[in-house]
């Protein structure tokens, strides 16, 4: 404790828990210093009145920020949730929803579908979607743990029409989509196809 | 339709997700002046707090999506900006160490006079020598007037760290005052 330091019971004044009168005697010219301290406080508001103009200006400049891979309020046309054990140590459930954006008025882009992809995966370090969609990259589109379950979750929009997938776990498990049709990659790995 | 004044932060984060971006300048107007206060005392100066109220403002719409909570815009919302005053603290303390409270208004004629404005800015003078935690619990607490039960909740942290760090910043601001008197 050095020679500058307020006494405790001065710091409780500070805080608003003691008045001066509260204080000892010895204590009061210690409280007094405090509270012009407290007096120098500059509460004066600050007003910034083109603020508003200047921030508008910027953000009309700017991509809607509910841009391709924004979540829109989505109509929810379907849902499927299976549970699915890829080996005793890793239980893995996935699901795939697809929601299809209400009427866009300020983005002209009326074959794209917004979709949800979601894989439960308690064990897993990392989940990634690769795909038709991204060049199979299976570093192009992280999923995020979005809950204490184990829970992964991506949303992309993609253009109508077919794409093939998979998800990839801890960045070597490619894991088909159980929740949705596979065909043969021709490689003897299995592909999920969604038809939008 | 309610009018703009009855639409909750919600309603109007709603609205500009579904491309209404115009809806946004409702909720610059309710907010600027609330934290154009907070930034202006974290950075000791009226010019970079108004740049960083803009830049989160702005940063907030580009991800507004993000925004989990609407009703809770204003919350989410300070987080931005307190990022963008520490960042900014940190960039202008490298570059210019001494930058200081001179750019507020130093003389408010209707309002104390001349000893209550150099007061005030060797308070601020001061401010500026605490941690940027200090600081903003400081500025928090006696510039806005919150209790250390709603910093606690805003802050996500416990009251008890913040009292300790507000002690330490009771110290520190009596030192500094005393050594500059």
């Amino acid at each position: 404790m050095s020679e500058h330091d307020f006494h405790p019971r001065v710091k409780q004044l500070l805080d608003g828990d003691l008045t001066l009168a509260d204080l000892p005697p010895e204590l009061r010219a210690e409280g007094e210093e405090a509270l012009r301290l407290l007096a120098a406080v500059d509460r004066r508001p600050v007003a910034f009145p083109t603020m508003t103009e200047r921030v508008m200006l910027a953000v009309n400049t700017r991509p809607s920020p509910a841009g391709w891979r924004r979540m829109l309020e989505p109509r929810e046309i379907r849902l499927r949730i299976r549970p699915w054990v890829l080996a005793p140590a890793l239980a893995l459930a996935a699901a795939l929803i697809i929601w299809i954006a209400g009427p866009r008025t300020a983005a002209p882009a009326p074959s794209l579908v917004t979709v949800r992809f979601v894989l439960v995966a308690p064990e897993a370090k990392a989940v990634s979607l690769a795909g038709t969609f991204n060049q199979w990259d299976a570093r192009a589109t992280p999923l995020v743990r979005t809950g204490p379950n184990g829970t992964w979750t991506a949303t992309l929009t993609l253009p109508a029409g077919q794409h093939q997938y998979a998800f990839v776990v801890d960045g070597v498990r490619w894991v088909p989509d159980p929740g949705a049709p596979a065909v043969d990659d021709g490689f003897g790995r299995r592909n999920s196809v969604l038809t939008l | 339709m309610r009018p703009e004044t009855q639409q909750t932060d919600a309603d109007i984060v709603r609205a500009v997700l579904a491309g209404d971006h115009e809806r946004y300048a409702v909720l610059v107007e309710r907010y600027r002046d609330r934290y154009a206060r907070y930034a202006a005392r974290m950075l000791g100066s009226l010019d970079a707090a108004e740049d960083a109220v803009q830049d989160a403002f702005v940063r907030a719409f580009d991800q507004l999506a993000q925004c989990k909570e609407p009703d809770k815009f204003v919350g989410w919302f300070f987080l931005i900006l307190r990022n963008r005053c520490y960042a900014e603290r940190r960039r202008s303390k490298a570059q210019a160490p001494l930058e200081a409270a001179d750019s507020l208004p130093a003389v408010d004629r209707t309002d104390g006079g001349a000893e209550t404005a150099e007061r005030r800015r060797a308070l601020q003078h001061a401010l500026l020598e605490l941690t940027p935690d200090q600081r903003e619990v400081f500025v928090l607490k006696h510039v806005e007037g919150l209790s250390y039960g709603q910093i606690a909740e805003r802050l996500n942290t416990s009251v008890p760290s913040l009292k300790m760090r507000m002690h330490r910043a009771y110290d520190r601001l009596r030192e500094q005052l005393r050594e500059h008197k």
